[in-house]
């Protein structure tokens, strides 16, 4: 992998002085990456991918105009070509003034991301990691038919920026993750459950535990049918909940602000949500899955309090959007892959755990319902905040939970929603690089019959 | 691209320590997307990319290997990674493959390579759709006019012997108008693309898109919340066909169905729809978002009938599928990209036009909601359960179509939706997307007449407002 690293960065170094030589100001972002996956199917390996990619991209400023090109050749004739095609787009643009690229800094956090053991962990080990989630799940409950797929997945990358203001900074990154999706049958009657769990220490994933859950969240589906529309208090679980985070997140965002794109524009130090609630990013986060020393511009990774007490206290900014703004980047310059711009995204955002159990914030509830599983919510409106979403769960009566529901809706706006909180459980739990406990709500929408 | 010798090599050397099937898939390709925010070209991204994807089929087993070294040696490498993947400890050496170039009766022509086309021009026609949508009305306050296009250049290569080798073109423009009253924000969307070149933007002016999402976003500012509860639905044909994608397209997947993850597996040969009804996938219509000349394992593109008059006939498959229960190709092995292996994947999956007049379904509906446009969608295969999102709709009282709604999901199970249909219009509307199943997104464009749906359930906040034949909100 040293050798990958110094290859990206020769070729970074290729394309720089390309561009110097057009007189453009440039920034290289390279990435190599490797991914492993394997799927099981009834504990034999149905699938197995082994697979690397490469490439860069090319932003430059030409006196103010921006041009962006990729490529995933890295000889020499192709990175002089992606800098020319860049120096062309720039041609076409109008000049921005808040258009630069990063300064290098003195100082990155000592982030860590990488996990030796993943590296030194044997093929046949990582396969019996599926094994034993299979194995788990269908020892549970007799009733779970058939594992549709276990799977066990890594990746390991290496990415390197460097720009024409001197900056260069290069890390290496890898995580492993279990996955398992199956089915519950009892008489005519099918359901799913699924569960996954991704970390950057392959220690630190427990294969018992994810077949159970899953087993568990099939098999309490069972038997589940609509309900009467009505309005209800509802506990949402941590991953539904993490899923209302992703459409709360571009009110966030500083371009959207900028754009007129959010609600939330002019509210920071305003109450926007129930003073229960704080939310944080944190790209530092130790074992985070989005924790890196940089971000996709080379802006150190920092800790940005985004609501506090249900007061707003941040957006998210890139650099670009941090100057407009008259403020700074929270190091929020996201890029998945060489082959987009940075774009405004979270790190590791965080909703803070509160004191009650989940089973304490059941208690209280005389009739409501325990949103299990949301569907739809790519359709969801992140600007104005509407949702209307198929939704799974189980009924709440007399603070016990009984029989479990599914074919409704629930419906609502994403900035009400947020006033009605009325606990946050104890439980937190990350998916992904999402974070978020058991969350109670004072009323929601059901449809049903 | 490689020449017949350096594939042929590469099967062989994949096959070298045994396996059933052996595939390369060589892809090269090159996009543009041209975003337009604020008013102005906030950012052009334009790149290339090139990979091969090595796939060997051992008993039933896949391996899959992808790099973008496509150099001899690089080729090499991944050919002997996905030999050994699948664990025989035996080097036995495969007989050379004599790879048989199809011909190349069926490929698509283009106009004019989006490619090609100097970026000067596409800023100038985002431009004019920017402009157009913000003139429609002084309450729109934002417009993104993205254009974007992709040219891919393809080979597939088996052990079978097929050679195919496919140009695919596709040109996809997206209007998102946001409009603005009185502290509430609504949004307006409209979409067109096609396996077309440039000529997509003469046949669809983006600025006629471009108004009518305007015109969307700021009549959904009168809208009323959605209502709640069962309801009949009527679909207009200018909706598209989300519904049928997601009612039963997935459904209909061999792979699902093999798996016992359908709630149409064993139903071959039963009556799964109305008599009336017929659903239909097929890439051989010209110019659509889900066409091709071949599909991504080099199977020509076809039409099949799954659901003929209420019958269902036919799973789409892919190689793999097709070969454990003995069906014929249906042409349906569709991948992402050369990242991804292939799975059963729709196209074009429409419902065939009835002979009902379109006006008389919605005169001859007492109460129910117009959906005259959908966004997107999701199901759960397994029980049927789906959903999608209306982006436009309209109540219906006495026959007339009345006030705007916002905010409605509509959910209901396939199964039973296909039986509710009681309506089908003589005409057809298109939308096209990218559908997304196991981590891949494949570009699908999807199509029905109007028809009426007896009872959906609308996923509404509700209103006071609701008819008595609906049951009553009941508030804490």
């Amino acid at each position: 992998m040293h050798k990958k690293e110094e290859m990206l960065t020769k070729a970074g170094a290729t394309a720089l002085d390309a561009a110097r030589k057009k007189n453009v100001e440039a920034e290289v972002f390279l990435l190599y990456n490797r991914e492993l996956s394997i799927e099981l199917r009834e504990a034999r390996v149905e699938t197995l991918k082994e697979a690397e990619e490469i490439g860069m991209g090319v932003r430059v400023l030409n006196h103010g105009r921006m041009g962006f090109a990729y490529s995933s050749d890295l000889s020499r004739a192709a990175i002089l070509e992606v800098v020319d095609n860049a120096v062309s787009i720039s041609n076409c643009m109008i000049a921005d003034e808040y258009q630069c690229l990063v300064e290098p800094s003195q100082y990155y956090p000592p982030v860590s991301c990488f996990d030796q053991q993943i590296v030194d962990t044997m093929l046949e080990e990582k396969i019996n990691l599926a094994r034993a989630s299979e194995k788990a799940a269908r020892s549970f409950d007799k009733r779970i038919r058939m594992v549709e797929k276990s799977a066990y997945e890594d990746s390991h990358s290496i990415t390197v920026i460097m720009n024409s203001n001197g900056l260069q900074a290069s890390f290496a990154q890898n995580l492993a993750g279990i996955y398992i999706a199956l089915v519950a049958q009892e008489e005519e009657d099918s359901q799913t459950g699924f569960a996954v769990k991704a970390r950057r220490k392959i220690t630190d994933l427990n294969p018992q535990q994810l077949g159970q859950e899953a087993a568990s969240r099939a098999v309490r589906s069972l038997k589940a049918r609509s309900m009467d529309s009505q309005c209800l208090p509802c506990v949402m679980e941590p991953y539904v909940a993490t899923r209302f985070m992703g459409l709360l997140l571009p009110s966030l965002y500083g371009d959207a602000v900028l754009k007129g794109k959010s609600l939330w524009a002019d509210k920071i130090g305003q109450p926007v949500a129930s003073p229960l609630l704080q939310i944080t990013d944190d790209g530092t986060l130790e074992d985070g899955l989005a924790s890196a020393p940089f971000d996709g511009e080379g802006t150190p990774a920092q800790k940005n309090e985004l609501i506090k007490d249900g007061l707003l206290q941040s957006y998210l900014y890139d650099n670009y959007s941090g100057r407009k703004a008259g403020r700074q980047s929270t190091g929020s310059g996201r890029r998945g892959s060489f082959r987009s711009l940075p774009a405004i995204g979270s790190s590791n955002l965080i909703i803070s755990p509160g004191s009650l159990s989940p089973e304490q914030m059941i208690a209280d509830i005389e009739s409501g319902l325990l949103i299990t599983e949301v569907m739809g919510m790519h359709t969801a409106n992140p600007i104005s905040g509407d949702f209307s979403l198929g939704a799974c769960g189980i009924l709440i009566k007399a603070g016990q939970l009984t029989r479990p529901v599914r074919g409704i809706t629930i419906a609502g706006n994403l900035h009400q929603l947020l006033q009605n909180i009325e606990a946050l459980g104890s439980d937190l739990r990350f998916y992904g690089a999402k974070a978020a406990p058991s969350i109670r709500f004072s009323q929601l929408s059901i449809g049903g019959e | 691209m490689l020449d017949k010798k350096e594939l042929s090599k590469v099967l062989t050397r994949a096959l070298r320590r045994g396996g059933d099937f052996a595939e390369i898939y060589v892809e090269e390709k090159q996009i543009s997307n041209v975003l337009c925010e604020d008013n102005r070209i906030e950012k052009i991204n334009s790149g290339r990319e090139k990979g091969a994807g090595i796939r060997v089929l051992k008993e039933g087993r896949t391996a899959y290997v992808y790099t973008n070294e496509l150099s001899p040696s690089g080729l090499e490498r991944a050919a002997d990674l996905a030999a050994q993947v699948l664990g025989s400890n035996n080097n036995t050496e495969h007989e050379t493959i004599n790879l048989t170039p199809r011909q190349s009766g069926c490929q698509l022509k283009y106009l004019r390579m989006p490619d090609r086309v100097a970026f000067d021009e596409k800023i100038t026609r985002v431009l004019a759709a920017n402009q157009a949508a913000r003139e429609m009305d002084a309450e729109i306050r934002q417009v993104t006019v993205a254009l974007a296009d992709v040219h891919r250049k393809l080979q597939i290569a088996n052990s079978e012997g097929d050679l195919t080798e496919e140009e695919q073109v596709r040109v996809r423009m997206v209007v998102n108008a946001i409009a603005a009253r009185d502290g509430m924000i609504q949004t307006g969307y409209e979409s067109a693309g096609g396996a077309l070149g440039w000529e997509l933007l003469d046949q669809v002016p983006i600025e006629d898109l471009a108004r009518d999402a305007a015109g969307r976003a700021v009549a959904m500012l009168s809208a009323v919340p959605a209502p709640l509860g069962k309801m009949p639905v009527v679909m207009h044909a200018e909706a598209g066909g989300t519904m049928i994608h997601e009612a039963c397209g997935h459904g209909l997947e061999a792979d699902l169905v093999q798996k016992g993850l359908s709630v149409y597996k064993d139903k071959l040969g039963e009556q799964v729809a109305i008599e009336k009804l017929s659903v239909i996938d097929d890439a051989t219509i010209k110019g659509k978002y889900g066409s091709f000349a071949y599909d991504d394992e080099g199977t020509p593109a076809q039409r099949t009938v799954m659901i003929d008059r209420g019958i269902l006939k036919q799973f789409i498959n892919d190689r793999l599928t097709a070969g454990y229960d003995g069906s014929a190709l249906t042409g349906n092995g569709r991948r992402e990209s050369y990242q991804h292996k292939p799975i059963p994947r729709m196209t074009n999956t429409f419902i065939a036009p009835g002979e009902d007049d379109p006006e008389k379904i919605i005169a001859g509906t007492e109460y129910g909601l117009l959906v005259k446009k959908m966004g997107g969608g999701q199901v759960n295969t397994i029980n049927g359960d789906f959903v999608f999102d209306v982006q436009e709709g309209y109540i219906i009282e006495n026959g007339e179509i009345k006030h705007p709604v916002r905010g409605a999901t509509l959910t209901g199970n396939g199964p039973q939706a296909l039986l509710d249909i009681d309506r089908i219009g003589k005409d057809l509307g298109y939308a096209l997307g990218v559908c997304g199943k196991e981590g891949q997104g494949v570009p699908v464009a999807d199509a029905q007449p109007t028809i009426r749906i007896k009872a959906l359930t609308v996923g509404g906040i509700g209103s006071d407002d609701t008819p008595k034949t609906i049951k009553r909100i009941r508030r804490m």
